[in-house]
Protein backbone atom coordinates (compact mmCIF):
# COMPACT_ATOMS: atom_id res chain seq x y z
CA UNK A 1 0.00 0.00 0.00
CA UNK A 2 2.89 2.32 0.74
CA UNK A 3 4.46 1.79 -2.65
CA UNK A 4 4.19 4.42 -5.32
CA UNK A 5 4.01 7.43 -3.06
CA UNK A 6 6.30 9.31 -5.44
CA UNK A 7 3.31 9.26 -7.77
CA UNK A 8 1.56 11.69 -5.43
CA UNK A 9 4.06 14.44 -6.18
CA UNK A 10 4.59 13.54 -9.80
CA UNK A 11 0.87 13.49 -10.65
CA UNK A 12 0.06 16.78 -8.92
CA UNK A 13 1.55 18.97 -11.69
CA UNK A 14 -0.25 16.83 -14.27
CA UNK A 15 -3.59 17.45 -12.55
CA UNK A 16 -3.19 21.18 -11.97
CA UNK A 17 -3.81 22.15 -15.65
CA UNK A 18 -7.31 20.66 -15.36
CA UNK A 19 -8.34 22.93 -12.50
CA UNK A 20 -9.80 25.50 -14.96
CA UNK A 21 -12.11 22.80 -16.37
CA UNK A 22 -13.31 21.99 -12.87
CA UNK A 23 -13.82 25.66 -12.18
CA UNK A 24 -15.75 26.06 -15.44
CA UNK A 25 -17.96 23.11 -14.45
CA UNK A 26 -18.49 24.90 -11.17
CA UNK A 27 -18.88 28.55 -12.18
CA UNK A 28 -21.13 28.08 -15.22
CA UNK A 29 -23.88 26.26 -13.28
CA UNK A 30 -23.47 28.76 -10.45
CA UNK A 31 -24.06 31.72 -12.75
CA UNK A 32 -26.94 30.13 -14.63
CA UNK A 33 -28.57 28.80 -11.47
CA UNK A 34 -28.59 32.16 -9.75
CA UNK A 35 -30.72 33.52 -12.61
CA UNK A 36 -32.79 30.41 -13.32
CA UNK A 37 -33.17 29.62 -9.62
CA UNK A 38 -34.44 33.12 -8.92
CA UNK A 39 -36.97 32.83 -11.75
CA UNK A 40 -38.18 29.42 -10.55
CA UNK A 41 -38.37 30.76 -7.01
CA UNK A 42 -40.40 33.75 -8.23
CA UNK A 43 -42.84 31.40 -9.98
CA UNK A 44 -43.06 29.04 -7.03
CA UNK A 45 -43.90 31.71 -4.46
CA UNK A 46 -46.55 33.23 -6.73
CA UNK A 47 -49.98 32.26 -7.94
CA UNK A 48 -50.75 28.61 -8.62
CA UNK A 49 -51.11 28.68 -12.39
CA UNK A 50 -49.93 26.22 -15.03
CA UNK A 51 -46.37 27.56 -14.84
CA UNK A 52 -46.34 26.89 -11.11
CA UNK A 53 -47.15 23.23 -11.59
CA UNK A 54 -44.65 22.83 -14.42
CA UNK A 55 -41.81 24.30 -12.36
CA UNK A 56 -42.87 22.27 -9.34
CA UNK A 57 -42.58 19.12 -11.44
CA UNK A 58 -39.18 20.30 -12.71
CA UNK A 59 -37.90 20.98 -9.20
CA UNK A 60 -39.33 17.73 -7.85
CA UNK A 61 -37.68 15.71 -10.61
CA UNK A 62 -34.27 17.31 -10.33
CA UNK A 63 -34.29 17.14 -6.53
CA UNK A 64 -35.67 13.62 -6.49
CA UNK A 65 -33.18 11.91 -8.77
CA UNK A 66 -29.43 11.49 -8.27
CA UNK A 67 -27.17 13.90 -10.11
CA UNK A 68 -25.36 10.97 -11.66
CA UNK A 69 -28.56 9.71 -13.30
CA UNK A 70 -29.31 13.20 -14.61
CA UNK A 71 -25.85 13.46 -16.14
CA UNK A 72 -26.40 10.19 -17.97
CA UNK A 73 -29.91 11.23 -19.03
CA UNK A 74 -28.64 14.45 -20.57
CA UNK A 75 -25.61 12.81 -22.10
CA UNK A 76 -27.66 10.19 -23.91
CA UNK A 77 -30.99 11.98 -24.17
CA UNK A 78 -30.08 15.46 -25.35
CA UNK A 79 -28.64 14.30 -28.71
CA UNK A 80 -31.92 12.45 -29.33
CA UNK A 81 -33.96 15.54 -28.54
CA UNK A 82 -31.83 17.68 -30.84
CA UNK A 83 -32.12 15.01 -33.51
CA UNK A 84 -35.83 15.84 -33.74
CA UNK A 85 -34.88 19.30 -34.96
CA UNK A 86 -32.26 17.95 -37.30
CA UNK A 87 -29.32 19.21 -35.24
CA UNK A 88 -26.44 16.88 -34.59
CA UNK A 89 -24.78 17.59 -31.25
CA UNK A 90 -22.94 14.32 -30.86
CA UNK A 91 -19.68 16.16 -31.33
CA UNK A 92 -20.15 18.35 -28.28
CA UNK A 93 -17.71 17.92 -25.46
CA UNK A 94 -18.88 15.92 -22.46
CA UNK A 95 -18.21 18.98 -20.31
CA UNK A 96 -21.07 20.79 -22.08
CA UNK A 97 -23.51 18.00 -21.28
CA UNK A 98 -22.33 17.97 -17.69
CA UNK A 99 -22.85 21.72 -17.40
CA UNK A 100 -26.35 21.60 -18.90
CA UNK A 101 -27.42 18.76 -16.61
CA UNK A 102 -25.93 20.45 -13.58
CA UNK A 103 -27.56 23.77 -14.41
CA UNK A 104 -30.98 22.11 -14.26
CA UNK A 105 -30.09 20.21 -11.10
CA UNK A 106 -28.50 23.09 -9.29
CA UNK A 107 -31.08 25.72 -10.17
CA UNK A 108 -33.80 23.60 -8.58
CA UNK A 109 -31.76 23.35 -5.39
CA UNK A 110 -31.00 27.07 -5.46
CA UNK A 111 -34.65 27.88 -6.06
CA UNK A 112 -35.63 25.86 -2.99
CA UNK A 113 -32.98 27.57 -0.87
CA UNK A 114 -34.14 30.98 -2.08
CA UNK A 115 -37.78 30.09 -1.56
CA UNK A 116 -37.15 29.10 2.01
CA UNK A 117 -35.26 32.34 2.59
CA UNK A 118 -37.95 34.44 0.89
CA UNK A 119 -40.60 32.95 3.11
CA UNK A 120 -38.49 33.82 6.12
CA UNK A 121 -38.41 37.51 5.16
CA UNK A 122 -40.90 39.48 7.20
CA UNK A 123 -43.83 40.37 4.93
CA UNK A 124 -44.17 43.68 6.76
CA UNK A 125 -40.86 44.69 5.19
CA UNK A 126 -42.34 44.38 1.70
CA UNK A 127 -45.44 46.31 2.69
CA UNK A 128 -43.22 48.97 4.22
CA UNK A 129 -41.34 49.16 0.94
CA UNK A 130 -44.55 49.73 -1.00
CA UNK A 131 -45.83 52.19 1.57
CA UNK A 132 -42.92 54.54 0.99
CA UNK A 133 -43.68 54.49 -2.73
CA UNK A 134 -41.24 51.90 -4.07
CA UNK A 135 -42.09 50.35 -7.41
CA UNK A 136 -42.13 46.58 -7.61
CA UNK A 137 -38.58 46.50 -8.95
CA UNK A 138 -37.29 48.89 -6.31
CA UNK A 139 -38.99 46.84 -3.63
CA UNK A 140 -37.33 43.70 -4.98
CA UNK A 141 -33.93 45.31 -5.34
CA UNK A 142 -33.78 47.28 -2.10
CA UNK A 143 -35.92 45.24 0.27
CA UNK A 144 -36.47 41.63 -0.76
CA UNK A 145 -33.21 40.67 -2.47
CA UNK A 146 -30.74 41.77 0.25
CA UNK A 147 -32.68 40.12 3.05
CA UNK A 148 -33.36 36.94 1.10
CA UNK A 149 -29.71 36.63 0.14
CA UNK A 150 -28.57 37.14 3.68
CA UNK A 151 -30.81 34.36 4.95
CA UNK A 152 -30.04 32.05 2.04
CA UNK A 153 -26.25 32.44 2.08
CA UNK A 154 -25.38 29.67 4.57
CA UNK A 155 -27.54 27.27 2.60
CA UNK A 156 -26.10 28.44 -0.69
CA UNK A 157 -22.59 27.95 0.65
CA UNK A 158 -23.31 24.31 1.43
CA UNK A 159 -24.90 23.83 -1.98
CA UNK A 160 -21.95 25.42 -3.77
CA UNK A 161 -19.49 23.20 -1.94
CA UNK A 162 -21.57 20.19 -2.90
CA UNK A 163 -21.60 21.44 -6.48
CA UNK A 164 -17.83 21.71 -6.57
CA UNK A 165 -17.45 18.23 -5.16
CA UNK A 166 -20.05 16.96 -7.60
CA UNK A 167 -17.77 17.91 -10.49
CA UNK A 168 -15.80 14.78 -9.62
CA UNK A 169 -18.69 12.72 -11.01
CA UNK A 170 -18.33 14.30 -14.45
CA UNK A 171 -15.68 11.81 -15.45
CA UNK A 172 -18.26 9.03 -15.82
CA UNK A 173 -19.39 10.55 -19.11
CA UNK A 174 -15.85 11.25 -20.21
CA UNK A 175 -15.43 14.87 -19.21
CA UNK A 176 -11.79 15.50 -18.35
CA UNK A 177 -11.65 17.58 -15.21
CA UNK A 178 -9.25 16.94 -12.30
CA UNK A 179 -10.92 13.62 -11.53
CA UNK A 180 -11.02 12.59 -15.18
CA UNK A 181 -7.34 13.44 -15.53
CA UNK A 182 -6.59 11.39 -12.41
CA UNK A 183 -8.44 8.43 -13.89
CA UNK A 184 -6.48 8.89 -17.09
CA UNK A 185 -3.16 8.85 -15.22
CA UNK A 186 -4.31 5.75 -13.34
CA UNK A 187 -5.01 3.94 -16.58
CA UNK A 188 -1.66 5.10 -17.98
CA UNK A 189 -0.02 3.37 -15.03
CA UNK A 190 -2.22 0.32 -15.60
CA UNK A 191 -3.78 0.69 -12.18
CA UNK A 192 -0.50 1.00 -10.29
CA UNK A 193 -0.54 3.39 -7.33
CA UNK A 194 -4.16 4.48 -7.82
CA UNK A 195 -4.39 5.49 -4.19
CA UNK A 196 -1.66 8.09 -4.48
CA UNK A 197 -3.02 9.59 -7.68
CA UNK A 198 -6.49 9.79 -6.16
CA UNK A 199 -5.03 11.40 -3.06
CA UNK A 200 -3.41 14.03 -5.27
CA UNK A 201 -6.81 14.75 -6.83
CA UNK A 202 -8.37 14.81 -3.37
CA UNK A 203 -5.79 17.35 -2.22
CA UNK A 204 -6.60 19.63 -5.16
CA UNK A 205 -10.34 19.40 -4.49
CA UNK A 206 -9.73 20.14 -0.84
CA UNK A 207 -7.76 23.28 -1.65
CA UNK A 208 -10.49 24.46 -4.04
CA UNK A 209 -13.11 23.85 -1.36
CA UNK A 210 -11.15 25.88 1.17
CA UNK A 211 -11.01 28.78 -1.28
CA UNK A 212 -14.74 28.59 -2.03
CA UNK A 213 -15.53 28.45 1.65
CA UNK A 214 -13.37 31.52 2.30
CA UNK A 215 -15.15 33.40 -0.50
CA UNK A 216 -18.54 32.59 0.96
CA UNK A 217 -17.47 33.53 4.45
CA UNK A 218 -16.43 36.89 3.04
CA UNK A 219 -19.81 37.26 1.30
CA UNK A 220 -21.60 36.41 4.54
CA UNK A 221 -19.48 39.03 6.28
CA UNK A 222 -20.57 41.62 3.70
CA UNK A 223 -24.24 40.63 3.83
CA UNK A 224 -24.30 40.87 7.60
CA UNK A 225 -22.68 44.31 7.71
CA UNK A 226 -25.84 46.10 8.83
CA UNK A 227 -25.96 43.91 11.93
CA UNK A 228 -22.55 45.02 13.06
CA UNK A 229 -23.11 48.79 13.07
CA UNK A 230 -25.34 48.49 16.11
CA UNK A 231 -23.60 49.73 19.22
CA UNK B 1 -38.58 10.76 -29.89
CA UNK B 2 -38.00 7.24 -31.08
CA UNK B 3 -37.62 5.49 -27.77
CA UNK B 4 -38.14 1.80 -27.26
CA UNK B 5 -41.22 2.12 -25.06
CA UNK B 6 -41.95 -1.62 -24.98
CA UNK B 7 -38.47 -2.23 -23.64
CA UNK B 8 -38.90 0.46 -21.02
CA UNK B 9 -42.01 -1.25 -19.70
CA UNK B 10 -40.39 -4.63 -19.43
CA UNK B 11 -37.25 -3.05 -17.95
CA UNK B 12 -39.12 -1.60 -14.97
CA UNK B 13 -39.37 -4.85 -12.96
CA UNK B 14 -35.75 -5.67 -13.79
CA UNK B 15 -34.47 -2.37 -12.44
CA UNK B 16 -36.95 -2.45 -9.58
CA UNK B 17 -35.42 -5.73 -8.44
CA UNK B 18 -32.31 -3.73 -7.51
CA UNK B 19 -34.27 -1.42 -5.23
CA UNK B 20 -33.67 -3.59 -2.12
CA UNK B 21 -29.95 -3.30 -2.74
CA UNK B 22 -30.11 0.49 -3.01
CA UNK B 23 -32.20 0.68 0.15
CA UNK B 24 -29.92 -1.81 1.90
CA UNK B 25 -26.91 0.28 0.96
CA UNK B 26 -28.68 3.41 2.20
CA UNK B 27 -29.76 1.99 5.53
CA UNK B 28 -26.46 0.20 6.22
CA UNK B 29 -24.55 3.38 5.45
CA UNK B 30 -26.96 5.43 7.53
CA UNK B 31 -26.56 3.08 10.49
CA UNK B 32 -22.76 3.12 10.41
CA UNK B 33 -22.72 6.86 9.70
CA UNK B 34 -24.81 7.48 12.81
CA UNK B 35 -22.55 5.21 14.85
CA UNK B 36 -19.48 7.09 13.59
CA UNK B 37 -21.16 10.43 14.19
CA UNK B 38 -22.14 9.53 17.75
CA UNK B 39 -18.62 8.30 18.57
CA UNK B 40 -17.04 11.41 17.05
CA UNK B 41 -19.66 13.59 18.69
CA UNK B 42 -18.97 12.12 22.12
CA UNK B 43 -15.25 12.77 21.69
CA UNK B 44 -15.91 16.37 20.66
CA UNK B 45 -18.51 17.03 23.36
CA UNK B 46 -16.33 15.49 26.07
CA UNK B 47 -13.53 17.89 25.07
CA UNK B 48 -10.90 15.18 24.94
CA UNK B 49 -7.80 17.33 24.36
CA UNK B 50 -5.93 16.09 21.30
CA UNK B 51 -8.64 13.83 19.91
CA UNK B 52 -11.13 16.66 19.63
CA UNK B 53 -8.91 18.84 17.46
CA UNK B 54 -7.88 15.84 15.43
CA UNK B 55 -11.49 14.83 14.77
CA UNK B 56 -12.54 18.36 13.84
CA UNK B 57 -9.65 18.53 11.38
CA UNK B 58 -10.47 15.09 10.03
CA UNK B 59 -14.10 16.07 9.52
CA UNK B 60 -13.04 19.19 7.63
CA UNK B 61 -10.84 17.12 5.34
CA UNK B 62 -13.52 14.50 4.76
CA UNK B 63 -16.08 17.16 3.94
CA UNK B 64 -13.69 18.87 1.55
CA UNK B 65 -13.08 15.81 -0.61
CA UNK B 66 -15.64 14.67 -3.16
CA UNK B 67 -17.60 11.55 -2.27
CA UNK B 68 -16.64 10.04 -5.62
CA UNK B 69 -12.94 10.31 -4.75
CA UNK B 70 -13.54 8.80 -1.32
CA UNK B 71 -15.51 5.97 -2.84
CA UNK B 72 -12.72 5.15 -5.28
CA UNK B 73 -10.10 5.51 -2.52
CA UNK B 74 -11.99 2.99 -0.38
CA UNK B 75 -12.44 0.76 -3.40
CA UNK B 76 -8.70 0.68 -4.06
CA UNK B 77 -7.29 1.00 -0.53
CA UNK B 78 -9.45 -1.38 1.51
CA UNK B 79 -8.15 -4.52 -0.27
CA UNK B 80 -4.60 -3.50 0.74
CA UNK B 81 -5.73 -3.03 4.32
CA UNK B 82 -7.50 -6.37 4.30
CA UNK B 83 -4.42 -8.06 2.91
CA UNK B 84 -2.36 -6.47 5.67
CA UNK B 85 -4.91 -7.79 8.17
CA UNK B 86 -4.56 -11.33 6.82
CA UNK B 87 -3.97 -13.79 9.66
CA UNK B 88 -4.92 -11.23 12.28
CA UNK B 89 -7.39 -12.78 14.78
CA UNK B 90 -7.92 -15.69 12.45
CA UNK B 91 -9.12 -13.52 9.57
CA UNK B 92 -8.46 -15.04 6.16
CA UNK B 93 -8.13 -12.62 3.27
CA UNK B 94 -9.92 -13.81 0.16
CA UNK B 95 -8.81 -11.72 -2.83
CA UNK B 96 -11.10 -13.53 -5.24
CA UNK B 97 -14.38 -12.37 -3.83
CA UNK B 98 -14.18 -8.80 -2.47
CA UNK B 99 -17.37 -7.38 -1.06
CA UNK B 100 -17.79 -4.16 -3.02
CA UNK B 101 -21.01 -3.51 -1.14
CA UNK B 102 -19.09 -3.35 2.15
CA UNK B 103 -16.44 -1.06 0.61
CA UNK B 104 -19.15 1.34 -0.52
CA UNK B 105 -20.76 1.24 2.93
CA UNK B 106 -17.41 2.19 4.47
CA UNK B 107 -17.04 5.17 2.13
CA UNK B 108 -20.60 6.41 2.70
CA UNK B 109 -20.34 5.87 6.45
CA UNK B 110 -17.14 7.91 6.65
CA UNK B 111 -18.46 10.74 4.49
CA UNK B 112 -21.90 11.04 6.04
CA UNK B 113 -20.52 10.32 9.50
CA UNK B 114 -18.48 13.51 9.17
CA UNK B 115 -21.58 15.49 8.24
CA UNK B 116 -23.72 13.93 10.94
CA UNK B 117 -21.14 14.64 13.63
CA UNK B 118 -22.16 18.29 13.31
CA UNK B 119 -25.79 17.28 13.70
CA UNK B 120 -25.04 15.26 16.82
CA UNK B 121 -22.96 18.03 18.38
CA UNK B 122 -25.33 20.86 17.55
CA UNK B 123 -28.49 19.03 18.61
CA UNK B 124 -26.90 18.01 21.90
CA UNK B 125 -25.92 21.61 22.52
CA UNK B 126 -29.41 22.78 21.55
CA UNK B 127 -30.85 21.04 24.61
CA UNK B 128 -30.94 23.59 27.35
CA UNK B 129 -28.40 23.19 30.11
CA UNK B 130 -31.20 23.72 32.63
CA UNK B 131 -32.80 20.44 31.61
CA UNK B 132 -29.88 18.48 33.00
CA UNK B 133 -29.78 20.61 36.13
CA UNK B 134 -33.49 19.95 36.60
CA UNK B 135 -32.85 16.22 36.23
CA UNK B 136 -30.18 16.37 38.92
CA UNK B 137 -32.42 18.41 41.18
CA UNK B 138 -35.09 15.69 41.18
CA UNK B 139 -32.43 13.19 42.18
CA UNK B 140 -31.61 11.52 38.88
CA UNK B 141 -28.12 10.11 38.40
CA UNK B 142 -25.94 11.43 35.60
CA UNK B 143 -26.77 8.36 33.54
CA UNK B 144 -30.51 8.76 34.04
CA UNK B 145 -30.39 12.46 33.29
CA UNK B 146 -28.54 11.79 30.08
CA UNK B 147 -30.67 8.92 28.80
CA UNK B 148 -34.08 10.02 30.03
CA UNK B 149 -33.89 13.78 29.66
CA UNK B 150 -31.18 15.04 27.35
CA UNK B 151 -30.83 12.41 24.65
CA UNK B 152 -34.56 12.06 23.84
CA UNK B 153 -34.75 15.81 23.32
CA UNK B 154 -31.56 15.89 21.28
CA UNK B 155 -32.91 13.10 19.06
CA UNK B 156 -36.12 15.01 18.40
CA UNK B 157 -34.12 18.12 17.50
CA UNK B 158 -31.84 16.20 15.16
CA UNK B 159 -34.58 14.44 13.18
CA UNK B 160 -35.20 17.14 10.51
CA UNK B 161 -31.46 17.32 9.77
CA UNK B 162 -31.06 13.57 9.78
CA UNK B 163 -33.96 13.09 7.37
CA UNK B 164 -32.35 15.66 5.11
CA UNK B 165 -29.09 13.71 5.11
CA UNK B 166 -31.02 10.52 4.54
CA UNK B 167 -32.44 11.92 1.32
CA UNK B 168 -28.96 12.99 0.22
CA UNK B 169 -27.60 9.57 1.05
CA UNK B 170 -30.36 7.80 -0.85
CA UNK B 171 -29.41 9.73 -3.98
CA UNK B 172 -25.69 9.47 -3.32
CA UNK B 173 -25.85 5.66 -3.35
CA UNK B 174 -26.12 5.90 -7.13
CA UNK B 175 -22.40 6.74 -7.08
CA UNK B 176 -21.74 3.20 -5.86
CA UNK B 177 -22.51 2.03 -9.38
CA UNK B 178 -18.97 3.02 -10.39
CA UNK B 179 -17.45 0.64 -7.82
CA UNK B 180 -19.27 -2.50 -8.97
CA UNK B 181 -22.21 -2.37 -6.59
CA UNK B 182 -25.27 -3.45 -8.53
CA UNK B 183 -27.81 -0.99 -7.25
CA UNK B 184 -30.49 0.68 -9.37
CA UNK B 185 -28.24 2.63 -11.71
CA UNK B 186 -25.77 -0.16 -12.41
CA UNK B 187 -28.61 -2.64 -12.90
CA UNK B 188 -30.29 -0.28 -15.34
CA UNK B 189 -27.05 -0.02 -17.31
CA UNK B 190 -26.59 -3.79 -17.25
CA UNK B 191 -30.12 -4.47 -18.40
CA UNK B 192 -29.56 -2.40 -21.53
CA UNK B 193 -26.40 -4.25 -22.51
CA UNK B 194 -28.22 -6.47 -24.99
CA UNK B 195 -30.03 -3.94 -27.15
CA UNK B 196 -28.13 -0.66 -26.68
CA UNK B 197 -31.29 1.05 -25.39
CA UNK B 198 -29.07 2.94 -22.96
CA UNK B 199 -31.21 6.04 -22.67
CA UNK B 200 -34.34 3.99 -21.97
CA UNK B 201 -32.57 2.21 -19.13
CA UNK B 202 -31.50 5.49 -17.57
CA UNK B 203 -35.01 6.92 -17.92
CA UNK B 204 -36.40 3.92 -16.06
CA UNK B 205 -33.76 4.35 -13.34
CA UNK B 206 -34.57 8.04 -13.03
CA UNK B 207 -38.30 7.37 -12.72
CA UNK B 208 -37.74 4.77 -10.02
CA UNK B 209 -35.42 7.06 -8.07
CA UNK B 210 -37.94 9.85 -8.40
CA UNK B 211 -40.79 7.71 -7.10
CA UNK B 212 -38.74 6.38 -4.19
CA UNK B 213 -37.52 9.84 -3.23
CA UNK B 214 -41.00 11.34 -3.34
CA UNK B 215 -42.38 8.54 -1.18
CA UNK B 216 -39.59 8.88 1.37
CA UNK B 217 -39.86 12.65 1.39
CA UNK B 218 -43.59 12.49 2.11
CA UNK B 219 -43.04 9.90 4.84
CA UNK B 220 -40.27 11.90 6.49
CA UNK B 221 -42.35 15.07 6.34
CA UNK B 222 -45.11 13.22 8.20
CA UNK B 223 -42.57 12.05 10.77
CA UNK B 224 -41.20 15.56 11.18
CA UNK B 225 -44.69 16.93 11.74
CA UNK B 226 -45.42 14.25 14.31
CA UNK B 227 -42.13 14.87 16.06
CA UNK B 228 -42.48 18.64 16.11
CA UNK B 229 -45.15 18.20 18.78
CA UNK B 230 -42.42 17.10 21.17
CA UNK B 231 -40.32 20.17 20.56
CA UNK B 232 -41.02 22.80 23.14
CA UNK B 233 -40.24 25.77 20.92
CA UNK B 234 -36.51 25.52 21.05
CA UNK B 235 -34.71 28.63 19.93
CA UNK B 236 -31.49 27.54 18.29
CA UNK B 237 -29.24 30.56 18.36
Amino acid sequence: MWQGHELFLSSLPKLVPYIPVTLLCFLAPTAVSLVLGTLICRIRVGRKNALYYITSLFVSFFRGTPGLVQIFLFFFGLPKVFELFGVNINGWDAVVFYIIATCCNFSSFVSEALRGAYEAVDKGQIEAGYSIGYTRFQCFYHVIAPQTLQIALPNLKNLEIDLLKGVATAYVIGAIDVMGAAQRIISQHRGYGQIWILLAAAALYFVMNVVIEAVFNFLTYICNRHERVRI
Amino acid sequence: MNLNYAFMLEDIPVVLSALPRTLGLTFCSLFFAIVTAVLFGICILKNIPVLKQFLIGLNTVIKGIPLMVQLLLCYYAIPYLLRAADGFLGYVYNPKNPSYFAFAVVAFAINYGAYMTDVVVSSYRAVERGQLDAAYSVGMTAFQGMFRIVIPQAVVISIPNLSNYFMWLLKATSLASVVNVFEILATARMSTANNYAILEGYIVAALIYWAVCVIFEKGLNCLNKKMSRYRNDIVVS
